[in-house]
């Protein structure tokens, strides 16, 4: 079986899936003739041509609104978003159309994109190449949120994202793009959406992490482990919809739960799962629940490995809960 | 001399390794800053790279001919302490950690924005493996109906109650929905343990309750004095309805200004009549003592001095005029000191009134009081044992503004028309929140009472 | 001659030809001279700029000043490529397009930019250690390390404050402009952003409002050719960026955007236009991106080496040079003179940088608001009070 990176096995997804299904179109900025700024889309114009992997004008609105237009007449388009951080343009079009385009006509509608886009810290890029901000679109119902950790994910779950008949949002950690290594399967295979992964079992603490944290907390909870400290560790890999039942089931064997991510603290999705764990675990709780999160000001630049959750900021959370 | 360790850059041409053509320093040297050292190829073009700052060559990683990837290590310079690096955040420009990762990585570059690593600190590991569906928890806590719990549910509260008592909620029986163990079971637990409190075993009954909630006793650390001795001490947990009796003297205590009115009352009158009615009370069923006339004189008493029946708001800071006559009786019982409350004495006779007494006394007894009869009285009337002391100041019952003790009735040599005589005394000490009730207030209120009882005869003026 | 109202057939790129349509603006001619009858014509009809030349003195300032940015911008990539600076966002090729314009600008005008502007910040009075410390994100960076390099702050230099979306100082320089007409100021701001801007809905919305409220907005387009990979073909089919004002009612004119004399005089009418109150006109700057589009960016993976090799004959301080060898007003020994206390000036500036420590911990939690709320003081503590990150 072939070692990619995660930009190779995205790669390796798109290719498959254009040469399964003749409606699916990459859309975006710089993702043609160059292959996309990280490469992602590398290869794919030289094979399938302008009509089908289109190098569009500089318009996050032009590039969601054409795409779901496109998904309406009945293509499948795959529109990327150069970086996360430029989404904003393209907020009107998703929050008010794309989400909405199955309720609000009775079903006569379904409107189907899988948004790429890289998110996350931790590679210099500043306030404007930095964010994570899956809870302004976790918080918006009818979209469905991916975040994909390593490269059998990434190709899995973008297949399954793929045919799956919602609008998914799917969230590569750019930090890991390369460095995140793995076996990845040729052709055709799925991660289904909502599953997340235990990738790790432990008794006292349960770790819920995503995308390139979660290697942060590998590390913390390996240091955690030369202390005495045995953490079960969940990826979620699907950020919404949740998988619940896999949370709540740690959480009933440990009682302790950690939960960690890049974006800042206040309204992350850290909150709603704590909700979550609160009304469903209430008496199986030793301890509160507790968040290692970024902190509530934009992504700083000099200072960042500092505002990120690594390691050294979880550890100390998984060793103080552990002895609540 | 400080040693730096130089790394390929990231040379901004989209690329992840280079290969080293020829360098222009060797071993030993000593370079100038942007001074070329080498070239590199890469997948477009040969590039030169210089040196990023001056000092002596100490090693060179890399022979001609051999690839290297971005962001290891290239060259080892020995600085002088001069030229170190800076030891600041942009200095990881260079990267940390070595990443001498030698294995050839064909994977596409990264352009326009990002420092994207090849290798990351800690991630050596490849896709951490999906672990199997998490296993079946050995207890299913739903189901369970054990009553040693593995996994005891609690609520967070309940977890600190014990906690704090020491107590480990495996070993506590559950009886709150659920099967989760509540707070009065650990209570409880900690009662029933050998040399516990004498509290029962069973949930203890409730203290009527206040507008507030009962003021925590704070924990005030023992004084060091006492320390373990030869003669050991024995400590019993503090706890349940002692505690809960405590609190409530705490509060009042520390909330009413309290003054307390003491007077005499002839109750030769008083016995007479209760003897002339004690056997039609009896042909009722209704066992009749002094106290159903007590609560009368004292209903009328109310009704004539509204502000006694009041109770200080203190969040709203109003005092309000309770319009019903809720009379609580405190009372000792084993189960510690109760109250429970004759409602509406205003609108009951006197034999019904003794009769709700009567039915109250036998709850309490029988350790089967409801709660709506421990709670919500307006005023409060206090007996203070079988021999009844000579005078006291009884403690408020929270939030009310008055409290009435009333002592057993002894015989006394009293002054009659000049002359010492045998009389039948009972001192009633009345004790008062003197932010409400002044002192001529009180004492008013106390003389009207007496009244009552001295000529009970006046009650049938009163009588609807 | 400001507006095409009749499209040409083919779509206006920065290819070589269309540089030398009429409608072009073009004062600085191949042999060094000046065409001085098209500095005289007034770009936006009317009378123009009283003053759309440049005397000696201001030249040669000017020419040493594209001197110094050029030198910058390569030493910077240089600096990246030794690791020191994390990154570089240039104007090789753009200079005169960038300086010019910012020349011509009046002590009161305000300047919003898009992110290549380094150039027109310096000219303004922003410092070269303060543009260094913000390379170096340290302590001393006035956007004190929060953001990347090349993403500074300089309100004394009336430099708007730099982010990275693209287009969004469009409509936020018109609405700057707006309050200036409000409150009867005279005042005329100059806008930066590159032809891939007008593709977005802050291109529409900017233009637009300023249309009809008559802002006194002057629109710098640099048409660089490219936006990253994507040319200027893909990025629209209207025939020029500057006929789009016609949707406007904005009267647009297309310049020779490496021509220091046609940007200067462009933006000396455009600021007597903006400044008689007749509204705001859209200026296209034709010129070409040298470099990458960052220190990031291999430019050999979209665009052809000849197409680069055209406009490398057409550099902006190569042209210039020429001209004041004509005019005698420079010679090699002053060249080199120049070279070295530039390069003394950036070498000292660098040096300086890099000693200065990183901002202290504390200062990421200031200016998130303009008090420090509970929540932040709580994270403040967290962070000071907690472990380190390692290695960094």
């Amino acid at each position: 079986m072939p070692q990619m990176n995660m930009v190779q096995a995205i790669n390796d997804g798109l290719r498959h899936e254009m040469k399964r299904d003749d409606r699916v179109v990459v859309l975006g900025e710089d993702v043609g003739k160059v292959g996309g700024v990280f490469r992602v889309t590398q290869g794919l114009f030289d094979e399938f041509g302008d009509d089908r992997v289109i190098d569009t004008p500089l318009s996050e609105g032009g590039i969601i609104g054409t795409a779901i237009g496109m998904a309406l007449y009945g293509m499948v388009p795959i529109p990327e978003i150069q970086f996360a951080d430029f989404i904003f343009p393209a907020y009107d079009q998703i929050v008010s159309e794309l989400a909405k385009f199955r309720y609000r006509s009775g079903g006569e509608y379904p409107a189907k994109l899988v948004i790429r886009t890289p998110v996350g810290g931790g590679i210099r890029g500043g306030h404007y190449h930095s964010q994570s901000p899956e809870s302004q679109f976790i918080h918006v119902a009818g979209l469905k949120v991916v975040c994909p950790s390593n490269p059998y994910d990434a190709k899995g779950l973008l297949l399954a994202s793929i045919r799956d008949p919602d609008p998914v949002m799917f969230f590569e950690p750019k930090r890991i793009y390369r460095a995140a290594k793995g076996e990845v399967p040729e052709g055709d295979y799925m991660v289904p959406l909502g599953k997340a992964a235990v990738v790790r079992e432990g008794s006292h603490v349960t770790i819920v992490v995503w995308g390139a944290m979660l290697y942060e907390a590998i590390a913390a909870a390996d240091e955690a482990k030369a202390q005495g400290v045995e953490c079960e560790i969940i990826d979620l890999r699907t950020l919404w919809p949740l998988d619940i039942d896999t949370i709540i089931a740690s959480v009933k064997k440990t009682g302790r739960v950690v939960v960690v991510h890049e974006a800042p603290k206040t309204c992350g999705f850290g909150g709603e799962i704590v909700a979550l764990i609160n009304e469903k675990a209430f008496l199986h709780l030793e301890a509160p629940p507790v968040r290692v999160t970024g902190f509530d000001t934009p992504f700083p630049y000099t200072l960042e490995m500092e505002y990120l959750p690594l390691a050294h900021r979880i550890l100390p959370a998984l060793l103080e809960t552990a002895k609540y | 001399m400080a040693k730096w360790e130089f790394k390929l850059p990231d040379i901004g041409e989209g690329v992840t390794e280079g290969e080293v053509v020829s360098w222009h320093v060797k071993e030993g040297d000593v370079v100038q800053e942007d001074q070329p050292m080498v070239e590199v190829m890469t997948d477009k073009a040969t590039v030169t790279i210089t040196a990023p700052r001056a000092g002596r060559i100490a090693e060179l990683r890399g022979k001609p001919g051999q690839v290297i990837q971005v962001h290891s290590v290239l060259v080892v310079f020995d600085l002088d302490a001069a030229n170190a690096p800076a030891q600041h955040a942009h200095a990881h420009a260079n990267g940390n950690g070595s990443g001498n990762g030698a294995k050839k990585d064909e994977g596409p570059a990264a352009t326009a924005v990002g420092d994207i690593r090849e290798s990351l600190p800690g991630m050596t590991s490849p896709r951490p493996p999906v672990a199997a569906p998490p296993t079946q928890l050995a207890s299913s806590l739903a189901e369970s109906a054990s009553y040693f719990n593995d996994k005891p549910l609690a609520t967070p509260a309940t977890r600190k109650t014990a906690r704090d008592l020491g107590i480990d909620l495996k070993t506590v029986k559950p009886s709150g929905p659920q099967g989760r163990v509540t707070k009065d079971d650990v209570l409880s637990h900690v009662a029933a343990k050998p040399g516990g409190a004498r509290t029962d075993a069973r949930a203890p009954v409730a203290i009527a309750p206040s507008a507030h909630a009962p003021v925590a006793i704070p924990s005030v650390p023992v004084d060091a004095r006492l320390g373990v001795d030869a003669r050991q001490d024995e400590r019993v947990p503090f706890v349940g309805m002692r505690r809960k009796i405590a609190s409530k003297m705490q509060q009042s205590t520390q909330t009413a200004a309290h003054f307390t009115f003491v007077e005499e009352c002839d109750a030769t009158a008083l016995m007479a009549m209760r003897a002339r009615l004690k056997s039609a009370a009896e042909a009722q069923g209704v066992k009749l003592t002094y106290l159903p006339f007590i609560v009368k004189a004292v209903d009328k008493a109310l009704t004539r001095h509204p502000i006694l029946n009041s109770a200080l708001d203190e969040t709203t800071n109003e005092l309000v005029y309770r319009k019903a006559h809720h009379i609580g009786i405190a009372a000792s019982t084993d189960a510690g000191l109760m109250v429970p409350v004759v409602k509406d004495a205003d609108r009951r006779t006197l034999l019904d009134i003794a009769r709700e007494i009567d039915r109250l006394g036998s709850d309490a007894k029988a350790g089967k009081s409801k709660t709506q009869d421990l709670q919500g009285s307006t005023f409060t009337i206090t007996s203070l044992g079988a021999e009844g002391g000579l005078f006291a100041t009884p403690i408020i019952n929270f939030p009310e503004v008055g409290i009435l003790g009333v002592h057993r009735i002894k015989e006394r040599p009293v002054v009659k028309d000049g002359q010492i005589v045998i009389g039948h005394v009972m001192l009633l000490s009345l004790s008062f929140d003197h932010r409400i009730v002044d002192g001529h207030v009180g004492a008013a209120f106390a003389y009207d009472i007496i009244a009552s009882l001295e000529n009970p005869d006046r009650l049938f003026l009163d009588m609807i | 001659m400001a507006v095409q109202t009749s499209p040409p057939a083919a779509p206006s790129t920065a290819s070589p030809s269309h540089t030398n349509d009429p409608d072009v603006v073009r004062v600085l001619r191949d042999d060094g001279s000046l065409d001085e009858l098209a500095l005289r014509r007034p770009a936006f009809g009317g009378e123009g700029a009283a003053d759309p030349a440049l005397d000696a003195q201001q030249v040669v300032a000017l020419y040493k000043h594209l001197v110094l940015v050029r030198a910058l911008d390569e030493r910077l990539v240089t600096l990246q490529r030794q690791g020191r600076i994390g990154f570089h966002i240039g104007s090789l090729g753009e200079e005169a397009a960038i300086v010019g314009s910012a020349a011509a600008a009046r002590p009161q005008d305000w300047l919003f930019p898009c992110y290549r502007e380094f150039g027109a910040a310096l000219w303004r009075g922003m410092t070269l250690q303060a543009y260094a410390n913000n390379m170096f994100g340290n302590a001393e960076d006035p956007a004190k390390g929060r953001q990347m390099p090349d993403h500074y702050t300089c309100r004394a230099a009336k430099f708007g404050s730099i982010s990275s979306p693209i287009g969004t100082q469009i409509t936020q320089a018109v609405g700057f402009g707006w309050a200036a007409k409000m409150k009867k100021e005279d005042l005329a701001t100059i806008v930066y952003f590159g032809e891939g801007a007008t593709s977005s809905s802050e291109f529409h919305n900017g233009m637009n409002f300023a249309g009809v409220f008559k802002t006194p907005t002057i629109f710098l387009c640099r048409n660089n050719g490219w936006a990253i990979s994507v040319p200027v073909e893909r990025q629209t089919a209207s025939a020029s960026f500057a006929i789009k004002g016609v949707a406007y009612g904005v009267p647009g004119v297309r310049c020779d955007g490496n021509d220091l004399f046609a940007v200067y005089k462009c933006t000396r009418d455009a600021i007597a236009h903006v400044a008689s109150g007749k509204g705001p006109v859209l200026v296209e700057a034709m010129t070409y991106r040298l470099s990458g589009h960052s220190t990031s960016d291999d430019p050999k993976a979209y665009r052809k080496e000849g197409e680069v090799e055209h406009w490398k004959k057409r550099d902006p301080i190569a042209r210039l040079l020429k001209h004041l060898e004509l005019k005698g007003l420079w010679d090699a020994s002053k060249q080199s003179a120049l070279e070295s206390q530039i390069d003394q000036q950036i070498k000292d500036a660098v040096a300086a940088a890099e000693k200065i420590p990183a901002p202290a911990l504390e200062t990421m939690f200031d200016d998130v608001y303009a008090e420090l709320p509970w929540h932040l003081r709580e994270q403040r503590a967290a962070l000071t009070n907690g472990p380190r990150a390692k290695g960094h």
